[in-house]
């Protein structure tokens, strides 16, 4: 109970960390599609799906996938985010909802890309069985 | 954005990942069946937190890194709390289930009702500002 609320913590902590970095270091498109937190969805939702097939046939142990899915990817991820800035968009004009409904469709057929990737990956059968 | 707000999006986004783990606990213990109910309850109220503190802040939505505030609550709490990949999971299991209709309906509720709970929160914190 302890080690699974540290190894959620730090995984948590360190996912945030970097969709911070990723808020500062990808471009604001001028339309103000927000591709920061499109990136960061993305790439959590991918490792998800990736660590959860692993752990699933036993590559990878309870705690890494602790730490892995639930922390990082977790924390890197966001919903928040994602909902409010549809909602600011879709406040702000015309032009801005048409945005925030592409924004919407994007976030969620390719989201739903990169986990099924990231699961596909996960449970490809290794070229050689592991010793 | 300065060494001081990396820590407090970090302590924001740990105690928020671990509050999310206890939530998905406590609705799992209440609710047994397909549907991701626990995610849907974490997303949707994190969406209705997050909009009524941007404006009660009244933080641009695109900068909530300028204060320690901002970084360890919005971006850090509600960030590590709320989750997009484990709603995108519980999609791809009821599509693994042969549920690819309530996958649909899944993804499309919780987008719809976050939408929603974003904007009530909004608007009540425009009441109360």
């Amino acid at each position: 109970m302890f080690r699974t609320i540290v190894l959620i913590f730090a995984g948590g902590a360190l996912g945030a960390v970097l969709r911070e970095v990723l808020m500062l270091r990808v471009p604001r498109l001028l339309d103000g599609f927000p591709l920061d937190i499109l990136v960061a969805n993305l790439v959590a939702s991918f490792l998800l799906g990736w660590v959860t097939a692993l752990h699933s046939r036993k590559f990878v142990s309870d705690g890494a996938n602790t730490l892995l899915g639930t922390g990082v990817s977790g924390g890197l991820s966001t919903f928040s985010s994602f909902a409010y800035g549809v909602a600011v968009l879709m406040a702000a004009s015309a032009a801005g909802a048409v945005v925030a409904a592409a924004y919407v469709a994007i976030s969620l057929v390719a989201g739903y890309f990169a986990i099924s990737i990231g699961l596909a990956i996960g449970r490809r059968r290794p070229s050689k069985p592991p010793n | 954005m300065s060494p001081a707000d990396y820590l407090w999006v970090g302590l924001g986004g740990g105690l928020g990942s671990v509050l999310r783990w206890w939530t998905g606990k406590l609705v799992a213990e209440r609710y047994v069946g397909d549907f991701p109910l626990s995610t849907l309850v974490i997303n949707v109220s994190g969406a209705f937190v997050i909009g009524f503190l941007s404006v009660l802040f009244e933080v641009d939505w695109r900068d909530r890194y300028g204060s320690a505030l901002n970084a360890a609550v919005l971006t850090g709490l509600l960030g590590g709390f709320t989750t997009f990949s484990s709603m995108q999971l519980g999609a791809a299991e009821l599509k693994a289930r042969k549920r690819g209709m309530l996958a649909m309906f899944y993804l499309l509720l919780s987008t719809a009702v976050g939408l929603l709970a974003a904007m009530l929160g909004a608007a009540i914190a425009r009441v109360h500002a």
